[in-house]
């Protein structure tokens, strides 16, 4: 009998894997098993790399600037006309810029784990939601930490609304590449 | 030529691979036999993966998925194949490496030349190329 990694071990390094590559990568890791120890160090150090190519394949570099343009101008516009003060303070322009980083790492990672095989048309719109709101979650969290690293509640509510509105719009006028486009 | 049809050296030994490997080339065995060609560099299997997406996006290669088999616990291969436009950049690749070559035994002697050859017959030898899946693609 050929030796297998440990069911839970293996389910949690699929789980990394994004599922446009999961079956043929969590197969040769399968594959290539001899013992849990260098499986577990294999999954460690390829996985990474996989997710790392993956993103470079569903990620439209002007498309991300767009977005994330798009949404500081949503925080900043927001800022200007509930909490100007906050705007000129010390790290305000930095403060905005917060949301809008995360919200673009959580629209990457979306794009490079959405399973190609699962089609919507409420997809974009969706994962702009839950991106958004995600950035929101982490602002909420570090209200509770530390004040001084979150921005005005009101500044905030109507910067990720009109983020979100624009972003999903953006989204659905260019929607996020299942492969790249070939070359030639 | 312009950028995407050029090859590096790491694209250039996974070509290789997938040209030598024909029927075979999947993750594992790609990736022993491109460690067996940068001996004794080691090759990582992601390292492997990231080239064989960007080959993919160029136009090199293309892939499909195989049948799933009971020593990968029921998952599939993604097979690759050279494609014309990779097949054209390999070729000229070759011809380059034997340019070179030519130019370095011209500067360095036949002596040196002998010496490496019998370096890499040994490195050959050390790294036998072996897989666990019975069937090709």
């Amino acid at each position: 009998m050929q030796p297998a990694p440990p069911r839970a071990v293996e389910r949690i390094v699929e789980f990394f894997i994004p599922p446009a590559c999961r079956e043929n990568v969590a197969g040769d890791l399968h594959e290539r098993y001899s013992n849990p120890r260098d499986y577990i160090f294999e999954a460690l150090t390829t996985v990474p790399l996989v997710v790392l190519s993956r993103i470079r394949r569903t990620t439209d570099p002007g498309v991300l600037l767009m977005e994330a343009l798009l949404l500081y101008l949503s925080l900043f516009a927001g800022a200007w006309q509930f909490d100007r003060p906050f705007l000129y303070g010390e790290w305000g322009l930095f403060l905005i810029s917060l949301p809008t980083v995360v919200t673009l790492i959580v629209l990457v990672l979306e794009d490079a784990y959405a399973n190609p095989q699962h089609h919507s048309p409420l997809k974009p719109i969706l994962q702009s939601a839950f991106a958004v709101a995600f950035a929101f979650g982490i602002q909420v969290a570090l209200t509770a930490m530390d004040r001084a690293l979150t921005i005005p509640r009101f500044t905030l509510i109507a910067g990720l609304s009109v983020g979100l509105v624009l972003i999903a719009t953006v989204r659905l006028l260019f929607p996020p590449w299942v492969e790249p486009p070939k070359a030639g | 030529m312009n950028r995407n049809e050029s090859a590096g050296q790491f694209e250039q030994l996974v070509l290789t691979a997938i040209l030598n490997l024909r029927e075979d080339a999947y993750g594992v065995t790609i990736h022993a036999k491109v460690e067996e060609l940068a001996h004794p560099k080691p090759v990582s299997l992601g390292a492997v993966y990231v080239t064989l997406d960007r080959l993919e996006d160029k136009g090199f290669i293309s892939s499909r998925l195989s049948d799933p088999t009971p020593e990968r616990g029921g998952r599939a291969k993604r097979c690759y194949q050279l494609d014309a436009l990779g097949e054209r950049v390999l070729e000229e690749s070759g011809v380059t490496a034997k340019r070179m070559w030519d130019v370095l035994v011209d500067a360095w002697g036949k002596d040196w030349a002998n010496e490496w050859l019998k370096e890499l017959g040994r490195g050959r030898k050390r790294r036998p190329y072996a897989t666990r899946s019975a069937e090709g693609c």
